[in-house]
């Protein structure tokens, strides 16, 4: 086990810098997950960290040593891939031990680990396969198994459940976390699905072109959004964002609705432009909130999802454009709801729960 | 299923019609390939079989002498050293173009500089006719003129016999084969090489394998079965190769070159004695069938792209 240091790393292609410089301190055991849209450098900094990529500037050390020029089979990690990566040719015992064959250990010891790795991820009855002949949930088993083995300080996961169906993808979540559990190796989790980075991660790091939007545990990362960025990427469905204008003790709406802010209205805000953000599980039914048109209803049996367009604002007339469609609402309740498309609700948000943020920068205020 | 509901039943019935309707209109188009395949194939095949039975020289009476041709086949020595010389020309001409061409793939796969203009120039020799290829080849090979031994005699080694020599001619054949065919192995071998997927090789950097480990564990078993059908097309070629040999020493010195298709060809079209070269033409075919079958079993066993792998 080791911990890992990123100190403004950077990686640029020609001109093109895809990592502006970024820091992360990643303790010891801890499961970390880079999270972000497609193109946000994310699976790039994991490679820098794999040495599959060139470090452009900055440093990555593991366990206080420097690693920047260490060849990947000298930085003691393992990596799982998306696609796997196993070897097509060999079978799931040789995929597995390969590492280990390679290095010269003794057969009883190699026998020793992988029948332990098969062990623990479920793989006994598979050894003698071909990954071929194998499904995506368990070929990915067998890469996850591939580095047990190699026991080493780090393990490091590129988008590893990217290719499974949506159910699988649950109950891999779930092993995973269970295995970091069990093997409390320091963890470094690639992914662009948010909800895999809430229930696995012990911190997470947000990405977004090339810098860090944000590090935090989950819960941190969702109550206190650093910026719009995060606040809309982290949670689903997102956060919903109203613009308007902070006055007097409140907040005021384009249309003109007052929404209220519990008493924490920032200094000197008179008149100051201002994003509220209201997630939608903090709407509830009030006869003074925000009229709105139901547009769509979403049961899902445990909760409902409806969408709402707001009157008043543009997104309410015909002809509306996509800037337009961002003014609607999502509104996520517990309760059932006999709610019809074309009938008009009244809701409020919960002014404890809300968040306020500068529409030109973005940060929270 | 033994309850068919009515419309299986219906549509059961309207294929048969179709069928029996259509069958006589595919014959027009079944004919033509059907008389090209027996008058080119099937024919001359079972013709050669009933030649190898008959005792039959050009210009004199057919005589029935049953598998006697055949029995004269295993006592004679020239027909027997002619298959040695063909199963070690073979051999040696499947090997080196594999392992050149495999050498040479390797090589244009990797980002190397004007590659296309490269691979162009190195598939050249491919493209030539064997006869012109024979004919160059043999003025190069020439002891006191050829430009080998000039060539030679610049990095002070004496003058070889190449093809002059018994103990020589069949490596300077192999020499010239090789130097014909190492581009479509080569050619082979980079279709292969561009179809392996990219990833294992990063988890094999993962896993610490040096540059040869991944060429011994991964890229050489990944292409084994592209491998094994340079090795299937080569040795078929190799084994039924005239033109260059025929040209170049027309089996000699002596018959130091003399491979079973030229004692074949000089049996039948230099003695006419028909039935004689018609049985060794049988053998040969039979030793053709024998090594396709195995290079066959191999590519299959060497397959780990397909099929279930068991």
């Amino acid at each position: 086990m080791a911990s890992v240091s990123i100190r403004n790393v950077r990686k640029s292609y020609g001109t093109v810098e895809i990592i502006k410089g970024v820091s992360i301190d990643i303790q010891d055991g801890e499961f970390v997950i880079l999270v972000g849209p497609s193109g946000c450098g994310k699976s790039t900094l994991l490679r820098m960290i794999a040495g599959l990529e060139e470090i452009s500037g900055g440093v990555v050390a593991i366990d206080d040593r420097v690693v920047n020029d260490v060849p990947p089979k000298d930085r003691d990690i393992a990596m799982v891939f998306q696609n796997y990566a196993l070897y097509p040719h060999m079978t799931i015992a040789d995929n597995m031990s390969f590492a280990l064959r390679l290095k010269n250990t003794a057969k009883s010891e190699i026998a020793a680990k992988v029948e332990r790795a098969a062990g623990i991820l479920g793989l006994g009855p598979l050894l003698g396969r071909f990954p071929r002949q194998l499904s995506g949930g368990q070929r990915q088993r067998v890469a996850m198994g591939r580095a047990i083995v190699r026991d080493p300080k780090v393990f490091l996961f590129d988008e590893p459940l990217s290719n499974l169906d949506a159910k699988l993808r649950v109950q891999m979540r779930t092993e995973i976390k269970e295995m970091h559990q069990r093997l409390k190796t320091t963890t470094v989790y690639v992914t662009h699905d948010q909800i895999e980075a809430m229930t696995m991660a012990d911190k997470i790091v947000v990405m977004h072109d090339g810098i860090i939007e944000q590090i935090g545990a989950p819960l941190d990362l969702y109550d206190h959004p650093a910026n719009m960025f995060v606040a809309g990427f982290i949670g689903s469905p997102a956060m919903n964002f109203i613009p308007g204008i902070l006055g007097g003790d409140g907040f005021t709406t384009e249309a003109g609705d007052r929404l209220p802010l519990g008493g924490r209205v920032p200094a000197a805000s008179d008149g100051r432009p201002a994003v509220y953000g209201v997630r939608p599980e903090h709407f509830r039914l009030a006869d003074e909130g925000l009229a709105a048109e139901v547009v769509v209803v979403e049961p899902t049996g445990s909760e409902t999802q409806m969408v709402l367009r707001p009157l008043g604002t543009n997104a309410n007339r015909a002809g509306a454009g996509r800037e337009d469609r961002q003014r609607e609402l999502t509104w996520v309740l517990r309760e059932r709801t006999g709610a019809r498309p074309g009938e008009v609700v009244r809701i409020a948000p919960n002014p404890a729960l809300a968040h306020l943020f500068n529409p030109d920068t973005g940060l929270r205020l | 299923m033994s309850i068919l509901t009515s419309s299986d039943r219906v549509a059961g019935a309207a294929s048969v019609g179709r069928t029996k309707r259509l069958r006589p209109s595919y014959w027009p188009f079944i004919v033509p390939a059907l008389i090209v395949v027996v008058g080119v194939i099937v024919f001359p095949w079972v013709f050669t079989l009933w030649m190898s039975a008959m005792e039959w020289r050009i210009g004199e009476e057919q005589r029935f002498v049953g598998l006697q041709n055949y029995i004269r086949l295993a006592t004679d020595l020239r027909f027997l050293e002619a298959m040695g010389h063909t199963l070690v020309y073979t051999a040696l001409s499947v090997a080196a173009p594999l392992v050149l061409g495999t050498a040479a793939a390797l090589a244009f796969n990797t980002k190397l500089p004007a590659r296309g203009l490269l691979r162009g120039i190195f598939v050249m020799p491919m493209m030539a006719t064997p006869v012109a290829i024979a004919l160059v080849w043999t003025m190069m090979f020439h002891p006191q003129l050829g430009v080998l031994n000039y060539l030679l005699s610049q990095v002070g080694i004496g003058p070889l016999q190449w093809v002059y020599h018994p103990s020589t001619v069949i490596l300077s054949l192999v020499l010239v084969e090789t130097w014909q065919w190492t581009p479509l192995v080569m050619l082979i071998v980079l279709g292969g090489l561009a179809s392996l997927p990219t990833e294992p090789y990063e988890s094999a950097q993962i896993d610490g394998a040096n540059a040869w480990q991944r060429f011994r564990y991964l890229t050489l078993p990944m292409i084994g079965p592209f491998l094994m059908v340079a090795v299937i097309i080569r040795s078929i070629d190799a084994l039924k190769s005239f033109d260059i040999l025929y040209t170049i020493t027309q089996g000699g010195p002596g018959t130091a070159s003399e491979t079973i298709n030229l004692y074949l060809y000089s049996v039948a079209f230099t003695y006419y004695d028909i039935g004689y070269g018609s049985a060794i033409a049988v053998v040969f075919f039979v030793l053709i069938i024998l090594l396709s079958l195995i290079l066959l079993h191999l590519r299959q066993r060497s397959a780990w792209n397909s099929g279930d792998g068991k």
